[in-house]
Protein backbone atom coordinates (compact mmCIF):
# COMPACT_ATOMS: atom_id res chain seq x y z
CA UNK A 1 0.00 0.00 0.00
CA UNK A 2 1.49 2.85 -1.48
CA UNK A 3 0.71 5.85 1.41
CA UNK A 4 2.98 8.73 0.05
CA UNK A 5 0.71 9.33 -2.67
CA UNK A 6 -2.79 9.16 -4.13
CA UNK A 7 -3.89 5.66 -5.68
CA UNK A 8 -5.55 5.27 -8.74
CA UNK A 9 -8.99 4.01 -8.29
CA UNK A 10 -10.14 4.35 -11.85
CA UNK A 11 -9.57 5.94 -15.31
CA UNK A 12 -11.85 8.12 -17.24
CA UNK A 13 -9.99 7.44 -20.83
CA UNK A 14 -6.70 8.09 -20.22
CA UNK A 15 -6.86 10.06 -17.06
CA UNK A 16 -6.60 7.92 -13.55
CA UNK A 17 -8.82 9.07 -10.75
CA UNK A 18 -7.09 9.03 -7.61
CA UNK A 19 -8.67 8.47 -4.15
CA UNK A 20 -7.55 12.02 -3.47
CA UNK A 21 -9.10 13.18 -6.26
CA UNK A 22 -12.23 11.34 -5.40
CA UNK A 23 -12.16 12.53 -1.23
CA UNK A 24 -11.84 15.80 -2.56
CA UNK A 25 -15.04 15.68 -4.52
CA UNK A 26 -16.66 14.27 -1.38
CA UNK A 27 -15.57 17.23 0.44
CA UNK A 28 -16.65 19.64 -2.49
CA UNK A 29 -19.76 18.04 -2.53
CA UNK A 30 -19.68 17.73 1.33
CA UNK A 31 -19.11 21.60 1.91
CA UNK A 32 -21.16 22.54 -0.98
CA UNK A 33 -24.69 20.77 0.13
CA UNK A 34 -23.49 21.80 3.31
CA UNK A 35 -23.66 25.59 2.09
CA UNK A 36 -26.57 25.04 0.18
CA UNK A 37 -28.75 23.93 3.28
CA UNK A 38 -27.68 26.95 5.28
CA UNK A 39 -28.24 29.48 2.63
CA UNK A 40 -31.73 28.21 2.70
CA UNK A 41 -32.35 28.57 6.13
CA UNK A 42 -30.90 31.94 6.77
CA UNK A 43 -32.79 33.71 8.92
CA UNK A 44 -32.42 37.18 10.83
CA UNK A 45 -32.65 35.85 13.99
CA UNK A 46 -29.90 32.95 13.64
CA UNK A 47 -30.11 29.98 15.07
CA UNK A 48 -27.36 27.47 16.78
CA UNK A 49 -25.87 26.42 13.10
CA UNK A 50 -26.35 29.77 11.52
CA UNK A 51 -24.56 31.99 14.29
CA UNK A 52 -21.33 28.80 14.33
CA UNK A 53 -21.20 29.79 10.61
CA UNK A 54 -21.62 33.73 11.03
CA UNK A 55 -19.06 33.43 14.38
CA UNK A 56 -16.28 31.53 11.75
CA UNK A 57 -17.02 33.41 8.67
CA UNK A 58 -16.73 37.20 11.38
CA UNK A 59 -13.49 35.51 12.61
CA UNK A 60 -11.94 35.05 9.12
CA UNK A 61 -13.13 38.39 7.98
CA UNK A 62 -11.30 39.89 11.16
CA UNK A 63 -8.30 37.59 10.63
CA UNK A 64 -7.57 38.86 7.01
CA UNK A 65 -8.90 42.80 7.86
CA UNK A 66 -5.53 43.00 10.05
CA UNK A 67 -3.82 41.81 7.35
CA UNK A 68 -5.09 43.63 4.44
CA UNK A 69 -6.76 46.85 3.27
CA UNK A 70 -10.39 47.59 3.99
CA UNK A 71 -11.02 47.90 0.27
CA UNK A 72 -9.28 44.15 -0.49
CA UNK A 73 -11.52 42.18 2.76
CA UNK A 74 -14.07 40.58 0.83
CA UNK A 75 -11.88 40.36 -2.54
CA UNK A 76 -9.64 38.34 -0.92
CA UNK A 77 -11.92 36.68 1.96
CA UNK A 78 -13.66 34.05 -0.40
CA UNK A 79 -10.25 32.64 -1.67
CA UNK A 80 -8.28 32.54 2.07
CA UNK A 81 -11.62 31.26 3.67
CA UNK A 82 -11.97 28.15 1.46
CA UNK A 83 -8.12 28.07 1.96
CA UNK A 84 -8.85 27.42 5.64
CA UNK A 85 -12.34 25.46 5.35
CA UNK A 86 -10.98 22.82 2.35
CA UNK A 87 -7.48 22.45 4.53
CA UNK A 88 -9.07 22.08 7.39
CA UNK A 89 -11.76 19.57 6.38
CA UNK A 90 -9.34 17.70 4.30
CA UNK A 91 -6.97 17.32 6.64
CA UNK A 92 -9.74 16.05 9.36
CA UNK A 93 -10.69 13.15 6.43
CA UNK A 94 -7.73 11.28 7.55
CA UNK A 95 -9.90 10.69 10.61
CA UNK A 96 -12.51 8.35 9.13
CA UNK A 97 -11.67 5.00 8.28
CA UNK A 98 -11.10 3.91 5.08
CA UNK A 99 -10.41 7.25 3.88
CA UNK A 100 -7.22 9.33 3.50
CA UNK A 101 -5.94 13.04 3.44
CA UNK A 102 -5.92 14.54 0.41
CA UNK A 103 -3.38 16.92 1.70
CA UNK A 104 -1.32 13.80 2.22
CA UNK A 105 -0.67 13.83 -1.37
CA UNK A 106 1.73 16.43 -2.82
CA UNK A 107 -0.30 16.47 -5.79
CA UNK A 108 -2.82 18.14 -3.85
CA UNK A 109 -1.00 20.55 -2.02
CA UNK A 110 1.12 21.74 -4.86
CA UNK A 111 -2.05 22.38 -6.43
CA UNK A 112 -2.94 24.82 -3.63
CA UNK A 113 0.33 26.02 -3.56
CA UNK A 114 0.23 26.76 -6.92
CA UNK A 115 -3.59 28.99 -6.38
CA UNK A 116 -1.56 30.87 -3.61
CA UNK A 117 0.80 31.94 -6.10
CA UNK A 118 -1.25 32.92 -9.05
CA UNK A 119 -3.85 34.57 -7.00
CA UNK A 120 -1.24 36.66 -5.30
CA UNK A 121 0.31 37.55 -8.59
CA UNK A 122 -3.34 37.80 -9.57
CA UNK A 123 -4.70 40.50 -6.65
CA UNK A 124 -1.61 42.01 -6.93
CA UNK A 125 -1.86 42.63 -10.28
CA UNK A 126 -5.61 43.63 -10.29
CA UNK A 127 -5.01 46.45 -7.20
CA UNK A 128 -2.00 48.10 -8.35
CA UNK A 129 -1.72 47.38 -12.25
CA UNK A 130 1.25 45.39 -14.25
CA UNK A 131 4.13 48.21 -13.78
CA UNK A 132 3.45 49.35 -10.40
CA UNK A 133 3.14 45.33 -9.19
CA UNK A 134 6.41 44.20 -11.14
CA UNK A 135 8.64 47.15 -9.93
CA UNK A 136 8.65 45.90 -6.33
CA UNK A 137 10.80 43.17 -7.66
CA UNK A 138 13.27 45.82 -8.36
CA UNK A 139 13.08 47.45 -4.97
CA UNK A 140 15.16 48.71 -3.54
CA UNK A 141 17.36 47.55 -6.16
CA UNK A 142 17.28 45.60 -9.13
CA UNK A 143 20.07 43.30 -7.98
CA UNK A 144 17.48 41.50 -5.52
CA UNK A 145 15.19 40.69 -8.47
CA UNK A 146 16.58 36.93 -8.87
CA UNK A 147 16.05 36.49 -4.85
CA UNK A 148 12.83 37.93 -5.27
CA UNK A 149 12.38 35.04 -8.11
CA UNK A 150 13.80 32.77 -6.01
CA UNK A 151 11.54 33.62 -3.22
CA UNK A 152 8.00 33.33 -4.76
CA UNK A 153 8.84 29.64 -5.83
CA UNK A 154 10.55 28.64 -2.86
CA UNK A 155 8.13 30.08 -0.97
CA UNK A 156 5.49 28.37 -3.05
CA UNK A 157 7.33 25.25 -2.71
CA UNK A 158 7.88 25.48 0.77
CA UNK A 159 4.04 25.61 1.22
CA UNK A 160 3.51 22.78 -0.47
CA UNK A 161 6.21 20.84 0.71
CA UNK A 162 5.03 21.98 4.67
CA UNK A 163 1.48 20.85 4.42
CA UNK A 164 2.85 17.71 2.39
CA UNK A 165 4.74 16.47 4.76
CA UNK A 166 2.99 17.80 8.06
CA UNK A 167 0.70 15.41 7.05
CA UNK A 168 2.42 12.80 5.39
CA UNK A 169 4.05 12.04 8.70
CA UNK A 170 1.79 12.07 10.82
CA UNK A 171 -0.87 9.92 9.13
CA UNK A 172 2.14 7.36 8.53
CA UNK A 173 3.25 7.50 12.36
CA UNK A 174 -0.41 7.22 13.11
CA UNK A 175 -0.46 3.94 10.70
CA UNK A 176 2.91 2.26 12.51
CA UNK A 177 1.35 3.20 15.92
CA UNK A 178 -1.43 1.31 15.05
CA UNK A 179 0.42 -1.59 13.11
CA UNK A 180 2.68 -2.12 16.16
CA UNK A 181 0.60 -1.02 18.98
CA UNK A 182 -2.43 -2.42 18.25
CA UNK A 183 -6.22 -1.22 19.54
CA UNK A 184 -6.59 2.22 21.21
CA UNK A 185 -2.81 2.94 21.54
CA UNK A 186 -3.29 5.38 18.16
CA UNK A 187 -5.95 7.66 20.33
CA UNK A 188 -3.59 10.16 21.42
CA UNK A 189 -1.80 10.13 18.33
CA UNK A 190 -5.20 11.04 16.39
CA UNK A 191 -6.00 13.42 19.29
CA UNK A 192 -2.95 15.38 17.43
CA UNK A 193 -3.98 14.93 14.34
CA UNK A 194 -7.02 16.82 14.95
CA UNK A 195 -4.47 19.55 16.54
CA UNK A 196 -1.98 19.44 13.34
CA UNK A 197 -4.92 19.34 11.17
CA UNK A 198 -6.58 22.61 12.66
CA UNK A 199 -2.56 23.94 12.92
CA UNK A 200 -1.41 23.50 9.60
CA UNK A 201 -4.69 24.42 8.05
CA UNK A 202 -4.45 28.23 10.16
CA UNK A 203 -0.18 28.06 9.01
CA UNK A 204 -1.33 27.57 5.15
CA UNK A 205 -4.17 30.09 5.05
CA UNK A 206 -2.27 32.51 7.02
CA UNK A 207 1.03 32.38 4.83
CA UNK A 208 -1.05 32.76 2.16
CA UNK A 209 -3.09 35.95 3.60
CA UNK A 210 0.32 37.43 4.27
CA UNK A 211 1.79 36.50 0.34
CA UNK A 212 -1.78 38.16 -0.78
CA UNK A 213 -1.07 41.25 1.62
CA UNK A 214 2.67 41.48 0.14
CA UNK A 215 1.19 41.61 -3.11
CA UNK A 216 -1.05 44.26 -2.87
CA UNK A 217 1.27 46.88 -0.80
CA UNK A 218 2.70 49.26 -3.42
CA UNK A 219 6.80 50.13 -3.52
CA UNK A 220 5.78 53.86 -4.05
CA UNK A 221 3.47 54.07 -0.35
CA UNK A 222 4.08 51.20 1.76
CA UNK A 223 2.01 52.57 4.14
CA UNK A 224 -0.74 54.22 2.36
CA UNK A 225 -3.44 51.37 2.65
CA UNK A 226 -3.56 50.75 6.45
CA UNK A 227 -4.56 47.54 7.81
CA UNK A 228 -8.32 47.96 8.83
CA UNK B 1 6.03 9.74 -2.85
CA UNK B 2 4.70 10.39 -6.34
CA UNK B 3 3.36 13.69 -8.10
CA UNK B 4 0.47 13.31 -10.59
CA UNK B 5 -0.54 16.05 -12.74
CA UNK B 6 -3.57 14.86 -13.49
CA UNK B 7 -4.36 15.02 -9.68
CA UNK B 8 -2.84 18.13 -8.58
CA UNK B 9 -4.87 19.44 -12.31
CA UNK B 10 -8.32 18.27 -10.79
CA UNK B 11 -7.50 19.55 -7.48
CA UNK B 12 -6.72 23.09 -9.16
CA UNK B 13 -10.15 22.82 -10.82
CA UNK B 14 -11.98 21.16 -8.02
CA UNK B 15 -10.56 23.56 -5.56
CA UNK B 16 -11.98 26.88 -7.91
CA UNK B 17 -15.21 25.10 -7.99
CA UNK B 18 -15.00 24.72 -4.44
CA UNK B 19 -14.20 28.72 -3.74
CA UNK B 20 -17.11 29.50 -6.42
CA UNK B 21 -19.93 27.62 -4.66
CA UNK B 22 -18.94 28.80 -1.40
CA UNK B 23 -18.74 32.40 -2.59
CA UNK B 24 -22.03 32.24 -4.26
CA UNK B 25 -24.01 29.72 -1.77
CA UNK B 26 -21.84 30.47 1.48
CA UNK B 27 -20.19 34.00 2.21
CA UNK B 28 -22.40 35.82 -0.34
CA UNK B 29 -25.62 35.12 1.85
CA UNK B 30 -24.18 35.20 5.30
CA UNK B 31 -21.93 38.23 4.82
CA UNK B 32 -24.75 39.76 3.60
CA UNK B 33 -26.86 38.73 6.45
CA UNK B 34 -23.89 39.88 8.68
CA UNK B 35 -23.84 43.13 6.83
CA UNK B 36 -27.87 43.49 7.22
CA UNK B 37 -27.28 43.19 10.91
CA UNK B 38 -24.57 45.62 11.31
CA UNK B 39 -26.00 48.10 9.36
CA UNK B 40 -29.73 47.52 11.53
CA UNK B 41 -27.26 48.50 14.41
CA UNK B 42 -25.85 51.02 13.24
CA UNK B 43 -29.05 52.13 12.09
CA UNK B 44 -30.60 51.89 15.62
CA UNK B 45 -27.61 53.03 17.06
CA UNK B 46 -28.22 56.12 15.04
CA UNK B 47 -31.60 56.40 16.13
CA UNK B 48 -31.05 55.42 19.42
CA UNK B 49 -28.41 58.23 19.43
CA UNK B 50 -30.69 60.56 17.52
CA UNK B 51 -33.58 59.57 20.02
CA UNK B 52 -30.56 60.47 23.53
CA UNK B 53 -30.46 63.47 21.39
CA UNK B 54 -33.43 64.50 21.26
CA UNK B 55 -34.17 63.24 24.95
CA UNK B 56 -31.63 65.55 26.28
CA UNK B 57 -33.55 68.91 24.25
CA UNK B 58 -36.46 67.45 25.43
CA UNK B 59 -35.29 67.93 28.81
CA UNK B 60 -33.67 71.17 27.89
CA UNK B 61 -36.42 72.04 27.14
CA UNK B 62 -38.66 71.40 30.21
CA UNK B 63 -36.31 72.10 32.10
CA UNK B 64 -36.36 75.78 30.89
CA UNK B 65 -40.20 75.67 30.77
CA UNK B 66 -39.79 74.57 34.51
CA UNK B 67 -37.92 77.75 35.16
CA UNK B 68 -39.81 79.53 33.19
CA UNK B 69 -42.73 78.13 35.24
CA UNK B 70 -41.17 78.71 38.26
CA UNK B 71 -40.32 82.02 37.32
CA UNK B 72 -43.74 82.64 36.51
CA UNK B 73 -45.04 81.27 39.55
CA UNK B 74 -42.91 83.58 41.59
CA UNK B 75 -44.27 86.69 39.87
CA UNK B 76 -48.00 85.57 40.33
CA UNK B 77 -47.22 84.87 43.88
CA UNK B 78 -45.69 88.25 44.25
CA UNK B 79 -48.65 89.26 42.59
CA UNK B 80 -51.37 87.75 44.57
CA UNK B 81 -48.98 88.34 47.48
CA UNK B 82 -49.46 92.16 46.94
CA UNK B 83 -53.25 91.71 46.41
CA UNK B 84 -53.89 90.54 49.41
CA UNK B 85 -52.16 92.40 50.91
CA UNK B 86 -53.81 95.65 48.99
CA UNK B 87 -57.26 93.67 50.30
CA UNK B 88 -56.11 92.98 53.27
CA UNK B 89 -55.45 96.94 53.93
CA UNK B 90 -58.59 97.81 52.04
CA UNK B 91 -60.45 95.16 54.44
CA UNK B 92 -58.86 96.49 57.27
CA UNK B 93 -59.70 100.13 56.41
CA UNK B 94 -63.06 99.05 55.79
CA UNK B 95 -63.09 97.61 58.61
CA UNK B 96 -61.98 100.28 60.63
CA UNK B 97 -64.35 102.49 58.78
CA UNK B 98 -67.14 100.18 59.95
CA UNK B 99 -65.87 100.21 63.76
CA UNK B 100 -66.00 104.20 63.79
CA UNK B 101 -69.26 104.03 62.19
CA UNK B 102 -70.58 101.51 64.48
CA UNK B 103 -68.96 103.82 67.44
CA UNK B 104 -70.60 106.77 66.20
CA UNK B 105 -73.59 105.36 66.38
CA UNK B 106 -73.21 103.81 69.49
CA UNK B 107 -71.76 107.06 70.76
CA UNK B 108 -75.06 109.06 69.20
CA UNK B 109 -77.11 106.01 70.46
CA UNK B 110 -75.87 106.57 73.87
CA UNK B 111 -75.74 110.52 73.11
CA UNK B 112 -79.51 110.44 72.77
CA UNK B 113 -80.31 107.82 75.60
CA UNK B 114 -78.51 109.84 77.38
CA UNK B 115 -80.69 112.97 76.66
CA UNK B 116 -83.73 111.02 76.17
CA UNK B 117 -83.01 110.05 79.96
CA UNK B 118 -81.96 113.43 80.49
CA UNK B 119 -85.52 114.68 79.67
CA UNK B 120 -86.87 111.58 80.89
CA UNK B 121 -85.15 112.55 84.23
CA UNK B 122 -85.89 116.06 84.13
CA UNK B 123 -89.60 115.92 83.08
CA UNK B 124 -89.90 113.66 85.89
CA UNK B 125 -88.49 116.14 88.20
CA UNK B 126 -90.62 118.78 86.77
CA UNK B 127 -93.24 116.28 87.42
CA UNK B 128 -92.30 116.11 90.73
CA UNK B 129 -91.37 119.30 91.24
CA UNK B 130 -94.75 120.23 90.21
CA UNK B 131 -96.32 117.82 92.06
CA UNK B 132 -94.39 119.17 94.91
CA UNK B 133 -95.10 122.70 93.72
CA UNK B 134 -99.37 121.69 93.69
CA UNK B 135 -98.84 120.18 96.92
CA UNK B 136 -97.39 123.34 98.81
CA UNK B 137 -99.56 125.14 96.76
CA UNK B 138 -102.61 123.86 97.51
CA UNK B 139 -101.83 123.92 101.26
CA UNK B 140 -101.05 128.00 100.54
CA UNK B 141 -104.37 128.43 98.97
CA UNK B 142 -106.45 130.36 100.33
CA UNK B 143 -109.83 132.45 99.72
CA UNK B 144 -107.90 135.62 100.81
CA UNK B 145 -105.32 134.96 97.74
CA UNK B 146 -107.89 133.88 95.57
CA UNK B 147 -108.96 137.60 95.97
CA UNK B 148 -105.66 138.99 95.73
CA UNK B 149 -105.38 137.23 92.66
CA UNK B 150 -108.45 139.01 91.83
CA UNK B 151 -106.89 142.17 92.51
CA UNK B 152 -104.22 141.20 90.40
CA UNK B 153 -106.18 140.35 87.42
CA UNK B 154 -108.10 143.58 87.61
CA UNK B 155 -104.69 145.90 87.33
CA UNK B 156 -103.02 143.83 84.40
CA UNK B 157 -106.56 144.31 82.74
CA UNK B 158 -106.27 147.62 83.04
CA UNK B 159 -102.25 147.40 82.14
CA UNK B 160 -103.02 145.05 78.61
CA UNK B 161 -101.03 146.29 75.65
CA UNK B 162 -103.16 147.60 73.10
CA UNK B 163 -102.53 144.59 70.61
CA UNK B 164 -103.88 142.26 73.14
CA UNK B 165 -107.06 144.61 74.27
CA UNK B 166 -107.80 144.64 70.72
CA UNK B 167 -108.09 141.01 70.39
CA UNK B 168 -109.91 140.55 73.55
CA UNK B 169 -112.11 143.39 72.45
CA UNK B 170 -112.95 141.36 68.79
CA UNK B 171 -113.26 138.52 71.02
CA UNK B 172 -116.02 140.01 72.95
CA UNK B 173 -117.62 141.69 70.09
CA UNK B 174 -118.07 138.26 68.84
CA UNK B 175 -120.37 136.79 71.57
CA UNK B 176 -123.66 136.28 70.75
CA UNK B 177 -126.51 137.99 71.84
CA UNK B 178 -127.52 136.67 75.14
CA UNK B 179 -123.86 134.71 75.34
CA UNK B 180 -121.87 135.98 78.42
CA UNK B 181 -118.49 135.87 79.80
CA UNK B 182 -117.46 133.55 82.17
CA UNK B 183 -114.86 133.66 85.60
CA UNK B 184 -113.76 130.24 87.26
CA UNK B 185 -112.92 130.88 90.40
CA UNK B 186 -110.94 128.84 93.19
CA UNK B 187 -112.86 130.36 96.25
CA UNK B 188 -115.81 132.32 96.51
CA UNK B 189 -115.11 136.06 95.91
CA UNK B 190 -116.99 138.66 97.46
CA UNK B 191 -118.92 141.42 95.81
CA UNK B 192 -115.85 144.13 96.27
CA UNK B 193 -113.67 141.45 94.45
CA UNK B 194 -116.28 140.43 91.73
CA UNK B 195 -117.16 144.53 91.28
CA UNK B 196 -113.51 145.14 90.48
CA UNK B 197 -113.23 142.15 88.24
CA UNK B 198 -116.01 143.17 86.25
CA UNK B 199 -115.28 146.42 85.58
CA UNK B 200 -111.60 145.74 84.75
CA UNK B 201 -113.37 143.98 82.42
CA UNK B 202 -115.52 146.16 80.95
CA UNK B 203 -113.18 148.65 80.75
CA UNK B 204 -110.56 146.37 78.93
CA UNK B 205 -113.23 144.39 76.60
CA UNK B 206 -114.68 148.23 75.84
CA UNK B 207 -118.35 147.12 76.79
CA UNK B 208 -120.35 145.77 79.55
CA UNK B 209 -120.80 141.72 79.32
CA UNK B 210 -122.75 139.83 81.26
CA UNK B 211 -120.57 138.26 83.70
CA UNK B 212 -121.65 134.56 85.20
CA UNK B 213 -119.29 133.45 88.09
CA UNK B 214 -118.59 129.49 89.09
CA UNK B 215 -116.80 128.12 91.39
CA UNK B 216 -113.72 125.57 90.44
CA UNK B 217 -111.82 124.66 93.13
CA UNK B 218 -109.26 122.59 90.51
CA UNK B 219 -107.57 126.14 89.84
CA UNK B 220 -105.83 126.32 93.63
CA UNK B 221 -106.34 130.19 94.10
CA UNK B 222 -106.91 132.73 91.72
CA UNK B 223 -109.38 132.80 88.26
CA UNK B 224 -109.60 131.95 84.98
CA UNK B 225 -112.03 134.19 82.69
CA UNK B 226 -113.22 132.99 79.44
CA UNK B 227 -114.50 136.03 76.96
CA UNK B 228 -115.91 133.86 73.55
CA UNK B 229 -112.72 132.82 72.12
CA UNK B 230 -109.86 134.50 74.81
CA UNK B 231 -109.22 133.12 77.58
CA UNK B 232 -107.34 134.85 80.70
CA UNK B 233 -105.75 132.83 82.95
CA UNK B 234 -104.77 134.02 86.60
CA UNK B 235 -104.86 130.87 88.57
CA UNK B 236 -102.00 128.48 90.21
CA UNK B 237 -103.37 125.50 88.68
CA UNK B 238 -102.69 126.74 85.21
CA UNK B 239 -99.30 128.26 85.89
CA UNK B 240 -98.59 124.98 87.24
CA UNK B 241 -99.34 123.00 83.61
CA UNK B 242 -97.68 126.08 81.75
CA UNK B 243 -94.72 125.76 83.59
CA UNK B 244 -94.66 121.94 83.50
CA UNK B 245 -95.26 122.15 79.89
CA UNK B 246 -92.70 124.05 78.91
CA UNK B 247 -90.49 122.83 81.99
Amino acid sequence: MNTLGGQVVFRVGPLPITDTVLTTWGIVLLLALAAFVLSRRLRATPGRWQSAVEGALAAAEAAVAEVLPASAVRRVLPFVATLWLFILVANLAGLVPGLHAPTRDLSATSALALLVFASTHWYGIRAQGWRVYLRHYVEPSPILLPFHVVSEFTRTLALAVRLFGNMMSLEMAALLVLLIAGFLVPVPLLMLHVVEAVVQAYIFGMLALIYIAGALESPESPSSEEPS
Amino acid sequence: MTFDWTTFLLEILNFLVLVWILKRFLYAPVLAVLDARRQRLLDEAAKAEQLQRQAGELKTGYESRLAQWEKEREGLRQSLDGELEQARAAGMEKLKQSLADAEAKARARTDALATAREQALVREAATEAYGAAAAMLGRLASPALTARIADVFAEDLAALPEADRAVLRRAAAALEAGASAEIAMAHDLDEGSRGRVVAALTAACDRTLPVVFREVPELLAGLRATVGECLLQANLSDELAFFRRHG
